[in-house]
């Protein structure tokens, strides 16, 4: 028994000096350890039939053998599957590449517009979502907008009937929210908006994300510290701001917000138009008009709101330089980022 | 708005302040300024020069050779003009200047004789139509100073971005009252004196229908008009901001407007029928105006029109009409400086898609106020420059006369909204700085007279901006608001999403975003029936192209757009997905059901980008695509204990656009979620892709409704496994999948997993048969299994399998 699994081991191994292919490997499993009539395993149950006090010692022995086949058989394994390089070479070449699958990638504005998420959900904003076909009603009227008010020349609106858009932006939101709920309240919503207007520095699609906050003595002060906090985490230093009166139908006072350039810090170049500016957010105290007609007292609440287009802080951050490329869902774009 | 520096200092002196701080400070008030040119910026380098004597050119009869002085040396140059004479100051390009067409002048030889520059006519050098001989300056300028000096022509052109709300700064002398705030320096009036519109001697009547529609109209008469060119610096002033010269009379209304802020408009009196200006709408039968631009216009109930006593003569604020305008013959004009509803005017101007700078004006409010005021200028304008003779009388109509709004401002509030600490005196010096009236109420209360120009305040919040404006926002501290902490709700489907896109990427896919409008066609390329819910489009009204007129109601189309492009960008192995709205519109005239989907596709090799070095070049196919569907499905906890029964595949129930050979639903929890498998070939020609496509969609609502199991904890198991194959030779026609699926029905108390780990075609097979070789996994909770004990159950399920699939062993295969 002993002397037929030292012969044993020494033949296995020689067998397996001898394989060169797949096939080969096969036979030789087959031959000595196929579950059936394989030369090992008949051993192994040859066991049965020796002496029990030979028993653990051979049992012991048989084992070891049988493992040790078992490990050369999987490591010739490996190196024949594993392709006709690491067979020939008998030391590794470790100037060839890894092996990986990669990994796929979000799309810049989805990333740039998780992360803005993030931060003021980091700041207690919960994230809330509205459809993308509108009435008129909360893209413009509820937001201080009246049929035939010159700011709606400011959105260039795509209808779908007299009274139905696509949003041309994200604050519907507010008046949707606002109808429902009582403030406190800190929201940001992220979405697609859509305008009819399509040329070097536009697209008919675009994302924004709109946030607000509503409570009782909630000044414009607020609204900077807030605005302030947010640019200066997004753009991972302390860029310096700048607030600028505008005008939004649906904020007053209205901001809008300037960072000093991150081309030229600020010197002027043609990003920035020279200014040494960019513009990258509109804001404001939500006007009382807007908190009325969800019921809200506006000499006992007040709030702010901003909205800022995810296309161009993907743009500022990543230096892309043509809004087409967004859509165009071309991999080589996709795979920058 | 595009106003001149010089023009702003005839309102309020900006010395000492230059052009870049005046645009800073205008755009920190809320007016952006978009650009500050200098004029004729290219003539920077012309000066002017003395012609000391002209000779005759030996070689050409028609070039003098002159000595000239430009101011520092004499030179010589040739010259072709014909006004060319000794004594004159005339415009000189040096060697190495420019001209504005981009002409570099250089030293130069003509017909043998040495020129050093070019005298220029003012042509060429851009100022005017002039060719007909060199500039001819005033002979006692002196020789060497730049040219717009000489001509006083240097000027600086700045553009304001104006916001809607802001129409009184659509005027220089409105910007100029906002410089003033910040200079300190008094505004100047518009007119000294206003000549009373007493409406005596009047041969003509105004008649306003509704006050509502016209506030205010007031007109003058003006005769003995004679036509001609507005003077030089009006029409330079007027090219500077972008107007085209005309007349004198049209020139001085557009001036003034410009001016003012005030639209006026100028009829040739004798064209007016019935002496007689009506205000109103259209009678039944007017139905068209010809427009001053020579369009027949088409008029409706809803428009506001200028009309003499028999017929509509011009569109009220927006376009005077082509029969009464002012032409070359006119003699008496009236001149009406007018106020309108700026609804009704939007509304035309919008109609007739006819944007004018009146209609601009008109539909943002102009200041009723004005009227007379705008009148008296244009007046005086036209007496100096069209010696024209106004009659003494004008006409006020002013039907729609308001006081003045009056408004209380809170301190208290003013410095609670902004977060700041000012004094009533400080609002109050403000508020006054461009031209309110306050009155303190009390000791936190001021009253405030807000001027009849600044339309848009109303309101005391109005008031609040105002200040805030003219600290100056950056001026205003910040703060961090104190808000109750609460931990923000989770939207599931968000979450939902992020889970999905994570794991797509994991995958090696990568998100795309696809317009959300779409062609129609991509429904008949996937070969949709008419009855389908998908052909329940939301259809826009004023799409921008008949490639982006629907929203879409699936996914797959814009993904199969995005492959064929890579593709033909030499990238043929792709991995792609998106997570969208698909919408319906369930029913007409309402917001259409919005759902939330993901698609995937992939073609070309199964390992893009990785090196074929380690991987052969395998290609993706049905089950890379059915594998992702398992992984995606078990990873999300949405586990039917078997993969394979997620999936069911009846071909009456298929996609259209699948191929039928090759697509599953995938209906986990016996709930169709989406379908998976290749594109059907028709549809892939559709797309123009010559290779196979694969793809899985998944509506998201739905897989949300999908119960997901729980995360439980079972004990890591003690004893070892026992495993056991077989091959067995089924029938062609029996799916393998089915095999697995009756021995996990057998529910064999020690059966732990099983596996399909070869199915074999060919040889030593017989035909019409295929050989599945199947892992089957013992294994007790309680104890090592025995040979015996695993035979028994192996044989069992074993025999049961050869009895349902009519199967047997394969021959040579162990058990």
């Amino acid at each position: 028994m002993e002397s037929e699994l030292l012969r044993l081991k020494q033949e296995a191994g020689e067998a397996l000096d001898t394989v060169k292919d797949s096939a080969g490997l096969e036979a030789f499993r087959i031959q000595y350890l196929g579950r059936k009539g394989g030369l090992l395993t008949g051993v192994m149950r040859q066991l049965k039939s020796v002496a029990p006090e030979d028993r653990p010692r051979l049992g012991q022995l048989a084992n070891e053998i049988k493992q040790g086949v078992e490990l050369r058989f999987e490591e010739m394994k490996t190196q024949l599957g594993g392709g006709m390089q690491s067979a020939a070479a008998g030391a590794t070449d470790y100037s060839l590449p890894g092996r990986y699958l990669p990994f796929g990638k979000l799309h810049p504005v989805t990333q740039v517009m998780e992360e803005i998420c993030s931060i003021f959900e980091g700041l207690g904003f919960a994230v809330a979502e509205g459809p993308d076909v509108e009435s008129d009603y909360y893209n413009f009227e509820a937001l201080n907008i009246p049929p035939h008010h010159p700011a709606r020349d400011m959105h260039d609106t795509f209808y779908v009937t007299d009274s139905i858009l696509l949003r041309t932006h994200t604050s519907p939101m507010q008046a949707r929210i606002m109808e429902n709920q009582e403030p406190p309240l800190r929201y940001i919503a992220p979405g697609k908006v859509y305008r009819c207007d399509s040329d070097i520095t536009h697209t008919p699609m675009f994302h924004q994300v709109e946030g607000f906050l509503v409570d009782k003595d909630v000044s414009f002060a607020d609204l900077k510290g807030v605005l302030t906090a947010f640019t200066h985490k997004m753009f991972e230093r302390d860029l310096a701001l700048r607030f600028r009166p505008s005008f939004f139908p649906f904020t007053e006072p209205s901001a809008e917000v300037d960072i000093a350039c991150v081309i030229c810090g600020g010197s002027g170049c043609r990003v920035c138009k020279r200014t040494g500016w960019l513009e990258i957010l509109g804001s404001g105290l939500i006007d009382p008009e807007v908190l009325k007609m969800v019921g809200y007292d506006p000499d006992v609440y007040s709030g702010f709101a901003f909205g800022l287009g995810v296309e161009r802080i993907a743009m500022l951050k990543y230096g892309i330089d043509d809004i087409r490329l967004y859509y165009e869902n071309d991999l080589r774009f996709l795979s920058q980022f | 708005m595009k106003f001149t520096l010089s023009w702003l200092n005839q309102f309020v002196s900006t010395q000492g302040v230059t052009s870049t701080q005046i645009s800073d400070r205008l755009t920190m008030l809320g007016l952006e300024v978009d650009s500050v040119e200098e004029l004729f910026a290219d003539l920077a380098f012309i000066t002017t020069a003395r012609v000391t004597e002209v000779s005759k050119h030996p070689d050409a009869d028609k070039l003098s050779v002159c000595t000239v002085d430009n101011g520092e040396e004499t030179v010589q140059i040739v010259c072709g003009a014909p006004n060319v004479h000794a004594g004159m100051v005339t415009a000189l390009a040096k060697p190495g200047v420019k001209l504005p067409d981009g002409t570099k002048i250089k030293k130069s030889k003509m017909r043998g004789v040495a020129s050093h520059g070019m005298l220029c006519s003012s042509r060429e050098l851009g100022i005017d139509g002039d060719h007909s001989g060199i500039m001819e300056l005033d002979a006692a300028l002196t020789a060497g100073i730049p040219l717009i000096d000489a001509l006083s022509m240097r000027d600086t052109v700045i553009e304001v971005d104006l916001t809607p709300n802001r129409p009184d700064c659509a005027s220089v002398r409105g910007i100029a009252r906002e410089v003033a705030s910040f200079v300190g320096g008094p505004l100047q009036p518009l007119v000294a004196d206003i000549t009373p519109l007493t409406g005596q001697n009047v041969d003509y009547e105004v008649v306003i229908d509704d006050a509502e529609l016209c506030p205010r109209y007031t007109a003058r008469k003006l005769k003995n008009v004679k036509i001609g060119p507005a003077p030089e610096w009006m029409q330079q002033r007027l090219s500077a901001v972008g107007m085209r010269p005309i007349n004198n009379i049209v020139d001085i209304t557009n001036y003034v407007m410009l001016e003012s802020g005030q639209p006026l408009h100028a009829f040739d009196f004798e064209t007016l029928r019935g002496k007689k200006i009506v205000v109103r709408g259209p009678k039944t039968g007017e139905t068209e105006l010809v427009t001053l631009d020579a369009n027949k216009r088409t008029l409706d109930e809803d428009m506001l029109l200028i009309c003499d006593a028999e017929r509509p003569v011009a569109l009220a604020g927006v376009m005077g009409g082509l029969d009464t305008e002012i032409t070359e013959q006119s003699t008496t004009i009236l001149l009406e400086s007018a106020c309108f509803n700026p609804v009704s005017i939007r509304r035309t101007a919008r109609k007739l898609g006819i944007p004018s700078e009146a209609s601009y004006r008109f539909e943002r409010g102009v200041d009723p106020n004005l009227a007379d005021k705008a009148l008296e200028r244009a007046v005086n304008l036209m007496v100096e420059y069209a010696a024209a003779e106004p009659e003494s009388g004008g006409l006020d109509i002013y039907p729609g006369q308001k006081e003045l709004i009056t408004l209380q401002l809170r301190l208290e509030r003013v410095n609670r909204l902004l977060g700041i600490d000012l004094s009533l005196n400080q609002v109050a010096a403000y508020l006054e700085s461009i031209e309110f009236a306050t009155k303190e109420l009390d000791a936190q209360t001021l009253e405030v007279q807000v001027p009849s120009f600044r339309i848009d305040i109303e309101r005391e919040i109005d008031l609040v901006e105002e200040v805030a404006r003219l600290v100056g926002y950056n001026e205003i501290p910040t703060s961090q608001p104190f808000i109750r902490m609460d931990y923000p709700k989770r939207d599931a489907m968000r979450t939902l999403r992020q889970e999905t896109a994570a794991l797509m990427t994991a995958q090696g896919f990568f998100e795309a975003i696809n317009y959300s409008f779409v062609s129609e066609a991509h429904l008949d390329l996937c070969q949709i029936s008419e009855g389908d819910e998908r052909r329940q489009l939301t259809r826009l009204l004023n799409p921008l192209t008949e490639e982006q007129a629907v929203m879409r109601s699936m996914l797959l189309p814009g993904l199969l757009e995005n492959v064929c492009r890579n593709i033909n960008f030499q990238q043929p192995d792709i991995r792609l997905f998106e997570i969208g709205k698909v919408f319906t519109q369930k029913q007409e005239g309402e917001l259409p059901e919005e759902r939330m989907y993901l698609c995937a596709v992939l073609s070309g090799l199964r390992y893009p980008q990785a090196e074929s070095l380690h991987f052969s070049e395998q290609k993706g196919d049905f089950f890379d695509i059915k594998g992702l569907a398992v992984n995606l499905l078990q990873t999300l906890r949405i586990d039917e204990g078997a993969p394979g029964s997620m999936f069911t595949y009846a071909p009456e129930t298929l996609q259209p656009y699948c191929d039928p050979q090759q697509a599953l639903v995938l209906s986990p929890q016996k709930t169709v979620i989406g379908t998976l498998g290749a594109v059907h070939p028709k549809t892939l020609k559709g797309f123009d892709i010559k290779q196979p496509v694969y793809f899985l969609e998944i509506d998201l609502d739905q897989l949300l409704k999908i119960k997901r199991a729980p995360k439980q904890f079972h004990p890591l198991p003690k004893y070892p496994t026992v495993k056991r194959d077989i091959s067995l030779v089924v029938p062609d026609g029996v799916p393998a999948g089915d095999l697995l699926q009756a021995i996990r029905k057998q529910s064999q108390k020690y059966l732990e997993s099983a596996e399909i780990f070869d199915v074999y075609r060919g040889k030593s097979i017989e035909a019409g048969h295929k050989s599945v070789a199947l892992g089957l996994t013992y294994r007790s909770a309680t104890a090592t299994l025995d040979d015996k004990t695993v035979d028994k159950a192996h044989q069992k399920i074993v025999k049961k399998l050869m009895a349902d699939f009519n199967a047997r062993y394969r021959e040579g295969s162990e058990v």
